[in-house]
């Protein structure tokens, strides 16, 4: 995926997987990222990706491989541009290596992401002079009623009993994989619910790869550090 | 994958046999669908023949449970055959779904 992200060509669409979790990301008011683990927003932005095309009905996926349904163009080039690079290997390989492969996207991924939101109304682009010397560019938020949707039903999920849809089972897994959702939902109420969260996160398996990614990278960096502070 | 119907006094049962991949689920998404919408409240999912169940299939089973239970009624799955049931319980859905032994303890 070298060529130069592009805008959706279906501005008025639904929000896709690697935009959501891109705007839920973002701080609200500063348009900062927010904190997340190491390479936590490169495999999240990754299994959205993968998210994206398996709910475009794609791909398939089980425990052992990721298998190719349909070659069409789907009409959003992110999509299409992975579609094809997935296609045209010689055989199916596992969600761990795909997403390793789009992690290594994470640029192209977040770029095109934020030109969509931009695009869309909901995030503006502002630049900033850091120390009068470095540009710094934030993304504050123009129209915060995404998110707030977003919130306010994934909530009413976390605290209920109701049965997730498929879309918010992804959803879910993914944000709780990145460590997200503790960052967006973070009192209380939603401690006490940790057991719910830990099952419907398990519910999409793209989400418990991705979370899977992350923890092993964790531990790896942690055994690392002694050593590298030696 | 084949899909064969059977209505009961109490439930509309669909038992399927093969493999339940995402090729295979539109046509069951489908065929769901139709059931919810001929007035059916109960729908149980005989799964004894199912060899396969991809993630694809998986999403199938969740929107099914979801539909019929905010329709006030309720997708029973019956008869997992151990491969299924370690997909059940890999992705919780042993604990969400209404999962029960056999045929007769579903109707």
């Amino acid at each position: 995926m070298t060529t130069p992200a592009t805008p959706s060509a279906h501005p008025h669409s639904p929000l896709s997987f690697v935009e959501e979790i891109l705007l839920l990301a973002l701080d609200d008011t500063t348009g900062a990222l927010r904190p997340m683990p190491v390479m936590g927003l490169d495999y999240a932005l990754a299994g959205a990706l993968l998210a994206d095309l398996a709910l475009a009905n794609r791909i398939d996926t089980d425990p052992q491989q990721l298998v190719v349904l349909d070659r069409a163009p789907t009409g959003d080039p992110l999509l299409d541009r992975a579609l094809g690079q997935i296609a045209s290997a010689p055989a199916p390989q596992s969600v761990s290596h795909w997403l390793g492969v789009f992690a290594s996207e994470r640029s192209t991924l977040e770029r095109a992401a934020l030109e969509r939101l931009v695009a869309r109304g909901i995030l503006s682009q502002q630049e900033k002079k850091f120390l009068w010397v470095f540009g710094v560019r934030r993304y504050p938020t123009v129209d915060n009623q995404e998110r707030v949707e977003v919130r306010t039903r994934l909530s009413a999920l976390i605290l209920g009993e109701d049965l997730p849809d498929p879309r918010d089972a992804i959803l879910i897994s993914l944000l709780t994989a990145s460590h997200l959702l503790a960052r967006i939902f973070d009192d209380a109420r939603y401690h006490a619910r940790s057991e719910r969260i830990a099952t419907l996160a398990r519910m999409d398996l793209v989400g418990r790869e991705v979370a899977a990614a992350i923890d092993t990278l964790a531990r790896v960096l942690r055994t690392a550090t002694p050593v590298m502070g030696m | 994958m084949e899909i064969t119907e059977t209505k009961q006094p109490t439930a509309t049962v669909l038992a399927l046999a093969g493999r339940l991949d995402g090729l295979a689920s539109p046509a069951l998404e489908q065929r769901i669908d139709a059931t919810l919408a001929s007035g059916a409240k109960v729908l149980v999912l005989d799964l004894s023949a199912l060899a396969y169940v991809s993630s694809a299939g998986l999403r199938v089973f969740l929107s099914a449970a979801k539909k019929f239970k905010t329709a006030g009624g309720r997708a029973t799955f019956v008869a997992l055959p151990a491969s299924v049931r370690e997909v059940f319980e890999l992705s919780g859905f042993l604990t969400v779904l209404d999962v029960r032994a056999d045929l007769a303890s579903a109707l």
